[in-house]
């Protein structure tokens, strides 16, 4: 019970830490507008006078571009470069005799600041987009319940991923390019910049058996009811499963990763 | 001539006071509180050529601030510095060719080159010709005896062999006036002896001009004539190290370690007769007597003392600098 | 000349140390050019669904992208200052770069520069080839020299941008994600601005003028006369933003406050 208060303490402190940043929070919100803003026109010019394409109305893509950059507020964080600074600045053996679990800690900061965003940018962004773009809110408690789950695995899996990029500093030292890579394919396999449904199905194919559509596609295709019925606990279960797997290679990873650490004394 | 000629420096720094909890960090994203804070308060001070000056203070004394006014990094509030005879930080890019700064606690050199890669591209920096170069560096570089670390780099270096690499790189271009933030800091003695002869060395020479700040003040009491003292952003005291010593104390230190405890009423009933102060030692039955008076008074003071109570240990000493230093911080005075 | 000189030496010890730490460059330039596929890859998805972005072709919309890849490849490579704040301000590196005598921002751009993110100019220009070719483009005498024009201002854009934000920095003690977002705003200066509505256009034409460094430009290539106004205000845009953040930098320096001692 003492650990929880610890962690909860941590989740407190990356809170307090964002909220005093207050250029970074209005920046923050004013770039996620023109960012929602500019996709919203583009998708607008796409469809052009076309009703639906990749299975989505005009109005759905909409509510899915707000969704997904507001969700990214959520789980998104940069965990993976505050590792890599760590390890490249000899830290992280002081964090090793600390009596927590370094990666739990890092996945707590990460908690700390999504739920900083969530409130503080993504409830008020949402409303100003809700009175700017015509938007479709669904009206179903039930809807809404499954986009909170689904946006808890969003950021299990997303910080995973980055977990994973980060650990990877002790093998190669220098770490910027794969931080980079991963981001720009998050960006892209995560469905955050294209629906996964508009890919040729051969590209689709391959993205099913990708961590990737956990992080992005699915909540937004929950939230915005492009995913019914079964299909909505099927895509749950593919979130569940990805995040007990990616445990694996964590577990894996950080285990060499110590042994590394004490052979070469950080 | 002076070097360094600075009449009424100020620097103020706004700084902002965040509410506390939840509710408070919620509030400051609207209103913040914040108060002016005067890190250098209207000091004046001048540096004659082939000076060894020693500059010091606690933390947060103002020390930092002020070597970053005189190297041009921070711009005053209000104030006049002169230094080199230009103005450090309108004219900085020529003024910093004609000094050499030394940051303890951070790097001069890339990391990850070897240290003449350094050195060559500083050269460059500071457009120093090949000739100029060949013989000065060379004898920089073989008093600091750094020859054999020439092509390792600069990461796999011990802290005390970079630092005087460091030291090394500050001097490329023979710089008249030198700046040293904390120059000795982590380093081991050996070392510190190294660095000290060698200051001497080039201020005798070159009759390089020499601020310098440590909390070693034993940096200090080895290179600097003259002391200036800060307290709170003010100059406590701006003179020579020996007449601090003089007008601080004429006594001496007696430390006298006990068999048995022994109450301090019954050593001041013992020295009545005595201009004398105890306070409690270090270790355990310890006590120092600080004797103001000729050696005779204090050899009468042992033995009134050694009569009465059983000791295992005693010892005579002359205040050292860091006592009258920490003196003065405590008391806030100066005798004499 | 002296800032040329210091500039080869730079360049001359940074690809020293890039070759000590081969297996990461690799990987770097492997995402950039993973980067700059998964925008083409985004634009060719996109065409899967429609054959007219507002009146502009696939290869047009790929022309466009291709040019835009020539600035901001010359951008990344000596302007690499997204962390400035934390790098220079947090840390205190400021205080060496201030007791050295070359111009602050000059120091930083030569201690930042990534010259492999050049690699991106190739890229740019086979994209412009092909879609170029595709289009029919004709090349006259006079297209390269407007082409260095474009590119030169193009970049002096960006560079102006992101020096103004790494500027405010001086005057904020906080640190800011606005950097890396403001890497995304870059990427709607690459579609067709009359897209956008009114509020939209405006920012990204005078505000963060980045459709200077995409659409604008890349416009007088493609013949759309319509646009040609703006394609040659492209590299006044650029002398003046480049100016403006040239100034904000050295007021910026003034207000330095120095680390935390």
């Amino acid at each position: 019970m003492a650990n929880l208060s610890m962690y909860g303490e941590m989740i407190r402190i990356r809170f307090l830490m964002m909220l005093a940043y207050r250029t970074n929070y209005y920046s923050g919100i004013l770039i996620y507008s023109i960012n929602i803003g500019a996709y919203y026109f583009l998708w607008q010019a796409i469809y052009g006078s076309q009703e639906t394409l990749g299975g989505l109305s005009v109005m759905q893509m909409t509510t899915y571009v707000a969704i997904a950059w507001m969700a990214r507020a959520f789980y998104f964080n940069n965990i993976d470069r505050e590792i890599a600074q760590e390890i490249q600045e000899g830290k992280v053996a002081i964090e090793m005799i600390r009596p927590y679990h370094y990666l739990a800690v890092k996945t707590m900061q990460g908690l700390g600041e999504g739920l900083f965003r969530l409130l503080f940018f993504s409830v008020p962004g949402m409303f100003i987009i809700w009175l700017a773009f015509p938007i479709d809110f669904s009206n179903s408690l039930n809807v809404w319940a499954l986009f909170f789950i689904s946006i808890i695995f969003s950021f299990i899996v997303n910080t995973q991923i980055n977990l994973i990029t980060g650990i990877l500093t002790f093998f190669l030292l220098y770490n910027t390019g794969l931080i980079r890579a991963k981001r720009v394919v998050i960006d892209l396999f995560s469905g955050l910049l294209l629906p996964i449904s508009f890919y040729p199905i051969w590209a689709q194919d391959i993205m099913m058996f990708l961590p990737f559509q956990a992080i992005s596609y699915i909540p937004s295709m929950i939230f915005t009811e492009g995913f019914t019925g079964a299909e909505v606990y099927s895509a749950l279960g593919i979130q569940l499963f990805w995040a007990l797997f990616l445990i694996i290679p964590i577990q894996f990873l950080w285990v060499i990763a110590k042994k590394q650490l004490i052979i070469q004394g950080g | 001539m002076n070097v360094i000629e600075v009449n009424k420096l100020r620097k103020e720094f706004k700084s902002y006071s965040s509410r506390s909890g939840l509710k408070g960090a919620f509030r400051d994203l609207f209103t913040r509180n914040y108060k002016v804070l005067r890190a250098v308060d209207d000091i004046s001070l001048q540096i004659k050529e082939g000076e060894m000056v020693g500059y010091i203070g606690e933390n947060g004394a103002g020390k930092s601030t002020t070597i970053k006014m005189l190297t041009g990094i921070l711009t005053p509030t209000a104030g006049e510095v002169r230094v080199n005879g230009m103005d450090p930080h309108r004219e900085r890019e020529k003024f910093v060719r004609t000094i050499g700064v030394v940051f303890g606690q951070r790097s001069q050199l890339w990391w990850d080159i070897a240290v003449q890669e350094s050195f060559r591209l500083l050269k460059k920096v500071y457009k120093v010709s090949d000739e100029d170069y060949n013989t000065h560096m060379k004898e920089v570089i073989e008093t600091l005896e750094i020859e054999p670390l020439l092509d390792k780099p600069v990461r796999k270096l011990s802290l005390g062999q970079r630092m005087r690499c460091e030291l090394a790189a500050a001097l490329i271009h023979n710089p008249p006036l030198l700046f040293l933030d904390e120059p000795t800091i982590g380093l081991d003695v050996l070392v510190k002896m190294k660095i000290r002869a060698f200051l001497k060395e080039i201020n005798k020479k070159y009759k390089t001009t020499i601020l310098l700040t440590t909390h070693d003040l034993a940096d200090i009491e080895a290179l600097c004539d003259r002391v200036v003292l800060l307290d709170e952003g003010k100059i406590i005291y701006d003179g020579r190290l020996d007449e601090l010593q003089k007008n601080w104390v004429e006594g001496k230190q007696v430390h006298f370690e006990f068999q048995e405890l022994v109450e301090v009423s019954s050593l001041e009933e013992l020295s009545k007769d005595f201009d004398v102060k105890w306070r409690p030692g270090e270790r355990k039955n310890q006590w120092v007597a600080t004797v103001e008076g000729d050696d005779d008074a204090v050899s009468r003071l042992m033995s009134q003392v050694m009569l009465k109570h059983a000791i295992s240990d005693v010892k005579i000493n002359q205040v050292s600098t860091e006592e009258i230093i920490r003196n003065i911080y405590e008391e806030g005075i100066i005798h004499g | 000349m002296f800032y040329l000189s210091i500039f080869f030496q730079y360049a001359a010890q940074y690809l020293k140390t890039r070759m000590t730490y081969r297996g990461d460059l690799v990987v770097e330039i492997f995402s950039d050019l993973l980067f700059q596929a998964v925008n083409l890859i985004f634009i060719l998805v996109v065409f899967g669904h429609t054959a007219l972005l507002a009146g502009w072709s696939r290869e047009e919309i790929i022309f466009i992208y291709g040019f835009f890849l020539v600035p901001y490849a010359i951008f990344s490579a000596f302007f690499n200052i997204w962390d400035f704040n934390d790098r220079y301000i947090v840390k205190g590196e400021m205080d060496r770069v201030l007791t050295r005598p070359i111009h602050s921002l000059f120091q930083i751009i030569i201690e930042r520069m990534e010259l492999e993110s050049l690699f991106g100019v190739i890229t740019g220009l086979a994209i412009m080839f092909y879609a170029g070719s595709q289009l029919g483009l004709e090349l006259s005498w006079y297209d390269p020299f407007v082409f260095i024009l474009m590119v030169i201002g193009g970049a002096f854009i960006y560079a102006g941008i992101f020096i103004c934000l790494a500027s405010i920095s001086f005057w904020s003690d906080s640190k800011t994600d606005i950097m890396p977002m403001m890497y995304n705003i870059g990427n709607y200066g690459r579609y067709p601005v009359d897209i956008y509505n009114n509020v939209i256009r405006f920012v990204l034409t005078w505000i963060l003028p980045f459709a200077f460094v995409g659409v604008y430009p890349a416009a007088f290539f493609l013949g759309r006369t319509e646009w040609y106004t703006y394609a040659f205000l492209t590299p006044v845009m650029g002398v003046v933003f480049l100016s403006i953040a040239y100034f904000l930098w050295n007021a910026g320096v003034k207000r330095y406050r120095g680390a935390g001692n």
